[in-house]
């Protein structure tokens, strides 16, 4: 039986770009039946999506057992993890080769690569399906969940940021060790509202409204005074924004700050990514993005060279590395883009949910009913 | 569903793919170009030429207009030892049918019977800052063989070609890095034009 062709249903499609696997990686899109996502997660090669009814999809590169279906075979369509469907997934975490997963009643699971004990399993070794970390039990409610190159965080409702694997460049806040394999809280003793673990690095943001970073301390992308750097094994305060911090985003060797007013952005910026033009290549002081034309910005998200934004009335701009097509702007000519451009794909949808990964981005947008052309931007 | 039709749901019947919204072109009608980064050397003039503060490059493709073979964006001068990236990559239609012209012109770039000899010339350009009234200015070229690819049946995977300034074309100034998705075009068009010669 054929689809009829084109029509995204008013409920919505996931439209992929780059690297995805899915599609033979050309830019496609999808959705589900009686059912929408909820939630994506884009790694270095893969992906998760968390559906409306509770249910855990993953495809791309699989090199270790990273979508947790039972094996080590690249997936190249969106494929439910059956092993967990008695389960209700809320959240999901894509790091560079492993994933974590959580439920509404507070249960994380992990799955993949293990060098560094990300799995928080209390061992290195890999796992291909998802297995239970016993340390969170139901008193911890789940908010949140990150993962890095190796590394992994969930932070809890209370604002208790809990971190695991990797520590050599002092990535999960810790002093003298170069991994853990359970996880162990990371504590500045104020409550805690958003984190983001990038490659190498990672970034918290306070109830209070405070950005604090912590891991590799090159090119910038803590966002810290070069004196400060010495101490970058543990979380400190990110001086110079001048707003409270809402957000924070992590990617591969830059960090973008949502602030109430503005965006702020700062380490590599070689391939655009920090959005800050065509002569600021790196910049360790946080600097705010204009050419967003007044739109007031509701989330952000990073991939590993590459930064998505979506605004309030739903529309997207990207900026950064544009190889393989993953800012989504365009089928056959593409370029680094080193300003927030304009995603004119999305001008008739509402863009709900975006993720960035290595060579990625899936778009979760639904059509926009009312009126759908009288939302061009004024040039 | 019914508790049946649950039973014999697989995943993919989960998802619903439209139908592909557009058939990829085959390898030997289309052609990939893309710019992807730029360094001088730090003894090069260019590095303290005060003149040039911002770069773009640019090449010439038959009837394709300046404006689509051109990096859309000027990049600040790299600084002794920098890299700038501008990844930007353009597919070219070389439809059988539709871009003869193109496949002809592409075939005496093989045989060399072009202007360059065939080669695909890219064009440094310092691009004066817009307060500055100044004209744009070449500041260097970087030749790239087609005859090559034809060659050795290979695409141009991140090759670094020599910059030279054009006053003296003896010395590299620099190094362009480009890829040149080709292989099969150049395949497919030099077998269809030698196959003509002799109908
Ligand atoms: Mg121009
Ligand atoms: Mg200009």
């Amino acid at each position: 039986m054929r689809e009829p062709e084109e029509v995204v249903p008013d409920s919505g499609a996931v439209f992929t770009f780059g690297k995805t696997k899915f599609a033979e990686n050309n830019p496609s899109k999808f959705w589900f039946k009686n059912d929408i996502p909820i939630y994506l997660s884009c790694g270095d090669e893969h992906t998760a999506i968390i559906t409306g009814n509770n249910k855990l999809f993953m495809f791309g590169s699989n090199n270790w057992g990273q979508l947790g279906l039972g094996s080590k075979s690249t997936v190249n369509k969106p494929t439910c993890v059956k092993a967990l469907k008695l389960e209700k997934m809320k959240f999901a975490a894509c790091g560079r080769n492993h994933t974590l997963v959580s439920t509404e009643g507070g249960k994380v699971y992990a799955a993949g690569g293990n060098t560094e004990g990300q799995l928080g399993l209390g061992d290195t070794e890999e796992r291909n399906t998802f297995h239970l970390i016993s340390f969170f039990t139901s008193q911890h409610k789940i908010k949140q969940l990150s993962a890095g190159s190796n590394t992994s965080a969930a932070l809890t409702e209370d604002g208790e940021l809990f971190m695991w694997g990797d520590n050599s460049e002092g990535q999960i806040g810790l002093q003298n060790i170069t991994s853990i394999c359970v996880p162990h809280q990371v504590t500045i003793g104020k409550p805690i509202s958003w984190i983001s673990c990038g490659y190498y690095h990672s970034a918290f943001v306070t109830t209070e409204g405070e950005l604090y970073t912590f891991g590799e301390p090159e090119y910038g992308k803590l966002g810290l005074p070069e004196k400060l750097l010495i101490n970058h094994k543990v979380p400190q305060l990110v001086p110079g924004i001048p707003q409270k911090v809402i957000q924070v985003a992590c990617g591969g060797g830059h960090t973008v700050a949502l602030t109430e007013k503005a965006v702020y952005t700062f380490g590599l910026g070689q391939f655009g990514q920090l959005g800050l033009g065509t002569f600021i290549f790196e910049t360790s002081e946080p600097k705010a993005v204009e050419n967003i034309k007044d739109q007031k910005i509701s989330y952000v998200c990073c991939g590993e060279n590459h930064t998505a934004l979506i605004t309030d009335l739903g529309l997207m701009y990207t900026f950064g590395d544009s190889r393989h097509g993953k800012l989504g702007l365009g089928l056959e000519s593409f370029a680094n883009q080193f300003v927030p451009t304009l995603c004119s794909n999305f001008l008739k949808f509402i863009v709900q949910l975006v993720a960035c990964g290595g060579c990625h981005m899936l778009v979760f947008a639904t059509p926009r009913l009312d009126g759908a052309e009288d939302v061009e931007l004024d040039e | 569903a019914s508790e049946v039709s649950e039973a014999q749901t697989t995943d993919s019947d989960e998802i619903v793919t439209p139908v592909s919204q557009k058939c990829p072109k085959a390898g030997s009608e289309k052609m990939c170009i893309e710019i992807i980064s730029l360094a001088f050397h730090p003894e090069a003039e260019v590095m303290c030429d005060e003149n040039v503060k911002q770069v773009y490059v640019e090449y010439k493709f038959y009837d394709l207009p300046l404006s689509e073979t051109e990096t859309p964006v000027s990049l600040r001068k790299p600084r002794a030892g920098e890299e700038i990236h501008f990844h930007f990559s353009k597919v070219i239609d070389l439809d059988p049918v539709e871009q003869k012209d193109r496949r002809q012109f592409l075939f005496a770039m093989l045989t060399g019977q072009d202007p360059e000899r065939g080669h695909l010339k890219f064009i440094v350009v310092s691009d004066p800052m817009d307060e500055e009234k100044k004209e744009c200015q070449e500041v260097g070229y970087a030749y790239l063989e087609l005859w090559q690819i034809l060659e050795s049946g290979r695409d141009i995977q991140e090759q670094e070609l020599d910059i030279v300034s054009p006053e003296d074309q003896a010395t590299p100034i620099g190094r362009l890095k480009v890829s040149l998705q080709a292989a099969a075009a150049l395949h497919a068009i030099y077998k269809e034009m030698t196959e003509d010669v002799f109908l």
